[in-house]
C-alpha cells in the first residue's frame, strides 16, 4: 500500500483499479455509475417507444368510427403501451436511478454486488428486446397489460403473443429481483462509517422500503407468469375453470403484485422530492421520523389494496369492505408526506428554480390522482367507474404525477451531476408548460368520458354519444404533451453539449453525492468520509476536496483490489472491509445463457431449455472463483487509525445477508404457490367428484427424513469448520441425502396422476417440482462448499460458504415439509360443498 | 364527492402557493402542526365518513333476499344471450325487464371474462367462466338502456353492445304470456 | 423474542406485520366460512379474530415503560405501530356489519 502525495496521484492510482477501459471492454463493465446510466438511458428509450405507441392510441381514438388501425393492431398497441411503460420504463428507470445514486449518497464506492448489477442490466436489455422485436414482427402481446386469463390462455391466444409477454417480462423481472436484493443489502450494510440508520438521508429510507416491497411484491407476479406459461406450454390447468382451475387466481396473483407496484413506483419519486424540496426550501426536511413511519405504513397498507382492482368480480361485500377501507386509509400516509413537503417549504426560505417548477407540477397532478383514487376506493363508485376511461385518467394522474413529474424534477436536479454541466434554462420552462397543459388536457377529459360510459380498451366508438369532441381534445392534448417531452429531451442533449461547467455542488445541497467530482470518477470517493451529523445536512462543497485529498477512510490504493467498507446495520460503525469483484464478461455470458433458456421456451424448443438453465447455473458457479481468500488476514488498516476484518472473515457479511434476503423472496414465491393451491381448493369450480392426487406415503415420509437430515448435516458441518474430516463427511452426506430426496420426490410426482387432467394434480405436481428443485439447489450449494473447502477458501473464520449451505438446505427442508403438507391436503380433502 | 375533491385540491395547491408567498401566519405554523393537521386531522374524519357512507350504500345495492325475477345474461365472444326467468331465450341482444321493480341478472360466461354494464342502471359485474355472478338492477322508467361489455375480451370487444328494454309491468306480463 | 422486539428495525415494522397477518387471516376465514357454510358461527369467529389482532397492537402502541430501551428509531417505530393499530381498528371494523357472503 502506498500513500500518494497529491489528490491527482491518488486519483490516478484508484482510477487504474476501478475504471472501465474503452472499446469492447465496456461490455465487461460492472461499475454502478456506468450501469446506472445505461439503465436510465435504456429506460428513456423505452419511454419514447411507449410514448409513440400512446400517440397511435390517441390518433385512433381522436375520431369516432376510426379506421386508422384495426382492433387487432390496436389491441397489441395498448397492451404494449402499458407493458412498456410499467415494466420497461418505470421500474428500470428508478432502479437505474437508485443504482447510480445510492452508493454516492451513502458514501460507498459501488453497490454490494457489481456483477449482479451488470447481469440485471443484460437481462433487462435482452428481455425488453424480445418484446420490441415481437412487436416489430407483428406478434406483440395483445391481452392487455394485465393479461387476464382465460383470454391469455392457449384457446383464446393460440399464437406466440402471450408467451412473448410472459417470458419477456419474467426475463426483465430478473433485473428487478437482483436490483431489489442489491439495493436492500447495500443500504443496510454499505454506508459511510458513522451514518447510523437514523442519520441516513430519507431517499435511502425510501429506497430501503421500496426494495423491501419489491422483495415481497414481485414473487406473486413471477409465480403467476410461470404458472400461466406452464398452462400454455404443457397444458397444466391452473386457470382453466373446466378442469378445476380458476381465472380469478391469475387476478389475485397479478394484483398482489400490481397494486404494491404502483407504490413501488411512487416511493422512489417521493424519495427524490424529499431530497429536492429541502434544498430549495433551504431548511432540513420537516418530520424526518414521521416520514419514516408514513412510508412504512404506506408499504404495508399498499399490500392490502389488491382486491380493489377486482371489486366487480363477485367477491362478498365484507371482503370488499376490507380492501375499500385499506384503500381509503392509504391516503393518510400520503397526506402526511404531502404536508411534510409543504410545511418544509412554508417554514424555510424557499427559492425558485427549474426543479421546483416540476415539483409544483407534481403537486397539481398527483393530488388530483390521489383524490380520484379515494373515489375509486368506494365500492359503489368503483363498480360504476371500473374499466372505464375514468380509471385510465386516474392511473395516469397517479403514475405521471407520482413518478414522471418527480423524475423530471430529478433530471433537472441531478443531470448536472451526470454531465458535469449546468442546465441552459431556455427550453425547460416552455417544456414544463407544454407537459402540464398537454397532460391535463389529455387526461382530465378522460374523467368525463369515463363517467359518460366510455369503457377502456375499445378501438372505436359510435359518434352519437357525446364523446367525440372530448376524445378529439384528449388527442390534441396528447400531442402537446409529446412536444413537451421532446423539448425536455432536446434540453438534455443541449446540456451535455453546451452547459456551463461547475466546480462542486451547484444547488448548495446537503447530501453526499455532491461531494464527488462531477462527472463522478469510477471509484466515487477517493476516500470515504466519517459522518457525524444527519447525512442530509452535510456540506458537500467542503467535504469533497477533503475526501479527494485522501483524508478519509481507505484513502489509498492497496494490492490493486477494489476496496470499500461495510458497517454495522444500525449504528453505522465501521465493521468490514469489502473487496469487490473486478470487471468481468461473466455477467454477459451468464445473461446470454439465460437468454438461451428463455428463447428456447419461447420457440417451443423444450429439449433445449434445460441446457440453457444448466449453462446459466454452471456459469453462476464460476462467479465466486475470483472472490474469497485462502488465508486469514485479521483486521486490516482502513485509515483514520481504524482496522477492521475483511468481509470474508465477518460472520454476517453482505453475501450472507443477500442470501437471506433472496430466501425471503423465494419464500414469498413459494407462499404464493401454497396460497394458489389453497385458493383453488376453496374457491375454484369443478372440484366435485374428482379424485385427488395420490401421494405414495412411504416416498413422502422418506423424502422428508432425507431432506431434513441434509439440513441437519449442514448445521453439523458449520459447527466446527476446523474439523476437516467431519466437515467433509457431513457435506458429502448432505449432498447424497438431497439427491436421494430428489429421487423420492420425483417418484412421488410421477405417481400423482395426470397433471393435465385437473388443477389438483397440477398444483401437487408443481409444488413437488419446486421441492425437487430446492433439494437440488441445496445439493449444489453443499457441493460448492465442499469444493471451496478443498480449495482452501474455508476456515474457522472464513465460513460464508458453510453459512450458505446451511441457509439453502434449511430452506429446502422447510419447503419439503410444506409441499408434502399441501399435497397431502389436496389428496385427502373433498372439495368445498 | 366531486365538490369535496375540488375543495381539497384547491386547499393543497393554495397551501403550496402560500409556502412561496409566505404571509406571516404561514411561517408561524410549527412542524408538528403541519404534519398532524394536514396529515392526520384533515383526512381521517373525511375518509371515515366517506368509507362508512360508501359501505352502507354498498350494502343496500346487494342482491339480498329473493328478487321477484331472475334473468340470465350469458356472454360469449362477442355477444350476449339473455334468458327470461323461466329459462326461455330472448331474441337478439336485448334483455327485456319490467320497469319500476328490482330484478336480478345472473351473469355467466362461456369463454373469457366479460363484464356486464348498463351505465344508466348501475354498476358492473364481471362474467367469469366457471362462476355465476348476480347483480341487482332497477329501471325506474320504461325505455331503452344501452349496455356494453366493460372487460376487455379480445378483438370483438368494441362491438359487444347490447340493449335493455324496460317495459311497464303490464306490458312485461303480456310479453311473458306471449313467450309461452 | 424479547430481544428481537427490542431491535429498532423489527419494532418499526412489527405493528404492520401483525396488521398484515390479521388482514390475511380475516380474509381467509371470511372465504372459508362462505365456502364451507359456517352460518351463524361465521361472524362471531371473525369478530373474535378482529379483537384478538388488536391485543398485540395495543401493547405495541403504548409508549415504552420507564427503563425500557429508548433507541434512536423509537419515535418512528411508535408512530408506525400506532398507525397500525388505527389501521386495524378501521380496516377490520366491517366484520361487525358488512354482508358476509354476498
Amino acid at each position: 500500500m502506498s500513500r500518494p502525495s497529491s489528490p491527482l496521484g491518488l486519483h490516478k492510482q484508484l482510477d487504474a483499479i476501478w475504471r472501465t477501459p474503452p472499446g469492447l471492454a465496456r461490455l465487461s463493465s460492472v461499475n454502478h455509475t456506468i450501469l446506472g446510466k445505461r439503465f436510465m438511458a435504456l429506460a428513456l428509450l423505452f419511454f419514447a417507444i411507449g410514448g409513440l405507441l400512446s400517440m397511435l392510441i390517441r390518433a385512433q381514438l381522436a375520431t369516432p368510427n376510426s379506421a386508422f388501425i384495426g382492433p387487432e393492431l390496436y389491441n397489441q398497441i395498448f397492451t404494449m403501451h402499458g407493458t412498456v411503460m410499467m415494466f420497461l420504463f418505470a421500474i428500470p428507470m428508478f432502479e437505474g436511478f437508485a443504482i447510480y445514486m445510492l452508493p454516492k449518497l451513502l458514501g460507498a464506492r459501488d453497490l454490494a454486488f457489481p456483477r449482479l448489477t451488470a447481469y440485471g442490466f443484460w437481462c433487462y436489455l435482452f428481455g425488453g428486446s424480445i418484446l420490441i422485436v415481437a412487436m416489430l414482427a407483428g406478434v406483440a402481446p395483445d391481452g392487455g397489460w394485465f393479461m387476464y386469463t382465460p383470454l391469455s390462455s392457449k384457446p383464446y391466444t393460440p399464437g406466440i403473443n402471450a408467451d412473448v409477454w410472459l417470458l419477456g417480462i419474467t426475463f426483465v423481472e430478473i433485473s428487478a429481483v437482483t436490483a431489489a436484493v442489491e439495493i436492500f443489502v447495500t443500504i443496510l450494510k454499505m454506508r459511510a462509517p458513522g451514518m447510523a440508520l437514523t442519520r441516513m438521508p430519507l431517499f435511502a429510507w425510501y429506497m430501503l422500503v421500496t426494495a423491501g416491497m419489491m422483495i415481497i411484491g414481485f414473487p406473486p407476479l413471477i409465480l403467476g407468469s410461470i404458472l400461466l406459461e406452464m398452462e400454455r406450454a404443457f397444458d397444466l390447468p391452473f386457470f382453466d375453470p373446466t378442469r378445476g382451475g380458476d381465472p380469478l387466481l391469475w387476478q389475485h396473483l397479478f394484483w398482489l403484485f400490481g397494486h404494491p407496484e404502483v407504490y413501488i413506483i411512487f416511493l422512489p419519486g417521493a424519495g427524490a422530492l424529499t431530497t429536492i424540496i429541502p434544498v430549495f426550501a433551504q431548511r432540513p426536511i420537516l418530520g424526518y421520523r414521521a416520514i419514516i413511519a408514513a412510508i412504512v405504513a404506506m408499504a404495508f397498507l399498499s399490500f392490502g389494496l389488491w382486491v380493489h382492482h377486482m371489486f366487480t368480480v363477485g367477491i362478498p361485500h365484507l371482503a370488499l369492505a376490507f380492501f375499500s377501507a385499506a384503500s381509503a386509509l392509504v391516503a393518510i400516509p400520503t397526506a402526511v408526506q404531502i404536508f411534510a413537503w409543504i410545511g418544509t417549504l412554508a417554514s424555510g426560505r424557499p427559492r425558485w428554480d427549474i426543479p421546483m417548477l416540476y415539483v409544483a407540477g407534481f403537486f397539481v397532478v398527483f393530488v388530483i390522482g390521489g383524490l380520484t383514487g379515494v373515489m375509486l376506493a368506494m365500492v359503489p363508485f368503483n363498480t360504476q367507474a371500473h374499466d372505464s376511461h375514468f380509471v385510465v385518467a386516474h392511473l395516469h394522474y397517479v403514475l405521471v404525477g407520482g413518478f414522471v413529474f418527480p423524475m423530471l424534477a430529478a433530471i433537472y436536479y441531478w443531470l448536472p451531476h451526470i454531465s458535469g454541466r449546468q442546465s441552459l434554462y431556455r427550453l425547460s420552462v416552455p417544456a414544463f408548460w407544454l407537459i402540464l397543459i398537454g397532460f391535463n388536457l389529455t387526461f382530465f377529459l378522460m374523467h368525463l368520458t369515463g363517467l359518460m360510459g366510455m369503457p377502456r380498451r375499445i378501438s372505436t366508438y359510435p359518434s352519437n354519444w357525446g364523446w367525440d369532441w372530448l376524445n378529439l381534445l384528449s388527442s390534441v392534448g396528447g400531442f402537446i404533451l409529446t412536444m413537451g417531452f421532446a423539448l425536455v429531451l432536446a434540453d438534455m442533449v443541449l446540456q451535455f453539449r453546451f452547459g456551463a461547467r461547475f466546480r462542486r455542488d451547484p444547488w448548495r445541497a446537503g447530501t453526499l453525492e455532491w461531494a464527488t467530482a462531477t462527472p463522478p470518477p469510477s471509484y466515487n470517493f477517493a476516500s470515504i468520509p466519517h459522518i457525524e451529523t444527519r447525512a442530509d445536512q452535510l456540506l458537500p462543497a467542503h467535504i469533497g476536496p477533503t475526501l479527494a485529498g485522501g483524508n478519509g477512510y481507505l484513502g489509498f490504493a492497496r494490492n490493486g483490489v477494489q476496496e470499500t467498507l461495510a458497517v454495522d446495520m444500525m449504528s453505522g460503525a465501521a465493521e468490514q472491509l469489502i473487496v469487490l469483484p473486478r470487471r468481468s464478461f461473466l455477467p454477459l455470458w451468464t445473461a446470454l445463457a439465460t437468454a438461451s433458456f428463455f428463447l428456447a421456451l419461447l420457440f417451443k424448443l423444450y429439449w433445449l431449455a434445460p441446457f440453457g438453465a444448466l449453462a446459466t447455473l454452471v456459469l453462476f458457479l464460476f462467479w465466486p472463483l475470483s472472490l474469497g481468500a485462502r488465508t486469514d488476514r485479521g483486521p486490516l488498516d482502513i485509515g483514520r487509525g481504524l482496522a477492521v476484518p475483511p468481509d470474508v472473515e465477518a460472520p454476517d457479511n453482505v453475501t450472507v445477508l443477500a442470501n437471506r434476503t433472496a430466501l425471503v423472496m423465494n419464500g414469498t414465491l413459494f407462499a404464493s404457490l401454497l396460497f394458489g393451491g389453497l385458493f383453488l381448493l376453496v374457491v375454484a369450480p369443478n372440484w366435485q367428484g374428482t379424485s385427488g392426487p395420490i401421494l405414495p406415503l412411504w416416498a413422502g415420509a422418506l423424502a422428508l427424513v432425507t431432506s431434513l437430515s441434509a439440513a441437519g448435516l449442514t448445521v453439523v458441518a458449520g459447527r466446527n469448520p476446523g474439523a476437516t474430516m467431519r466437515l467433509r463427511v457431513s457435506l458429502l452426506a448432505t449432498l447424497l441425502m438431497q439427491i436421494l430426496a430428489m429421487a423420492l420426490l420425483t417418484l412421488a410426482m410421477s405417481a400423482l396422476g395426470d397433471p393435465t387432467g385437473h388443477a389438483r394434480q397440477a398444483v401437487a405436481f408443481v409444488t413437488l417440482g419446486y421441492a425437487v428443485l430446492h433439494c437440488g439447489l441445496g445439493a449444489v450449494i453443499a457441493a460448492h462448499a465442499l469444493w471451496r473447502h478443498a480449495q482452501g477458501y474455508v476456515s474457522a473464520r472464513r465460513r460464508t460458504e458453510l453459512a450458505l449451505a446451511r441457509l439453502w438446505n434449511g430452506y429446502a427442508g422447510g419447503v419439503v415439509i410444506l409441499a408434502l403438507g399441501l399435497v397431502a391436503l389436496l389428496s385427502m380433502s373433498g372439495s368445498a360443498p | 364527492m366531486f365538490y369535496g375533491s375540488a375543495l381539497l385540491f384547491a386547499l393543497v395547491i393554495a397551501l403550496f402557493a402560500l409556502a412561496y408567498l409566505r404571509p406571516a401566519w404561514v411561517t408561524r405554523i410549527t412542524p408538528a402542526q403541519w404534519i398532524l393537521g394536514g396529515g392526520l386531522i384533515l383526512p381521517i374524519p373525511i375518509l371515515i365518513l366517506l368509507t362508512g357512507t360508501a359501505l352502507v350504500l354498498g350494502e343496500q345495492l346487494l342482491p339480498k333476499g329473493d328478487a321477484p325475477l331472475r334473468f340470465g345474461a350469458h356472454a360469449e365472444r362477442w355477444q350476449w344471450n339473455f334468458t327470461y326467468p323461466d329459462g326461455e331465450e330472448m331474441a337478439g341482444e336485448v334483455l327485456h325487464i319490467p320497469a319500476g321493480q328490482p330484478v336480478d341478472v345472473a351473469v355467466t360466461s362461456a369463454d373469457v371474462i366479460h363484464s356486464f354494464w348498463v351505465p344508466r342502471l348501475g354498476g358492473k359485474i364481471d362474467a367469469i367462466p366457471g362462476h355465476e355472478n348476480l347483480i341487482r338492477l332497477e329501471a325506474d322508467e320504461p325505455g331503452i338502456y344501452w349496455g356494453q361489455c366493460a372487460e376487455y375480451c379480445g378483438p370483438g370487444h368494441d362491438g359487444m353492445w347490447f340493449r335493455i328494454e324496460a317495459h311497464a309491468v303490464e306490458d312485461f306480463a303480456a310479453l311473458m304470456e306471449e313467450q309461452q | 423474542m424479547k430481544t428481537m422486539i427490542g431491535t429498532p428495525l423489527v419494532r418499526l415494522i412489527a405493528g404492520f406485520v401483525i396488521w398484515a397477518v390479521g388482514f390475511v387471516v380475516l380474509y381467509a376465514v371470511q372465504a372459508l366460512g362462505c365456502a364451507y357454510g359456517w352460518g351463524d358461527w361465521h361472524r362471531p369467529v371473525l369478530i373474535g379474530l378482529y379483537l384478538l389482532a388488536l391485543i398485540p397492537l395495543i401493547w405495541l402502541a403504548m409508549p415504552a415503560r420507564a427503563g425500557a430501551e429508548d433507541g434512536p428509531l423509537h419515535m418512528a417505530a411508535l408512530w408506525a405501530n400506532r398507525a397500525a393499530l388505527v389501521a386495524a381498528i378501521l380496516v377490520f371494523l366491517p366484520t361487525t356489519f358488512a354482508s358476509l357472503c354476498i
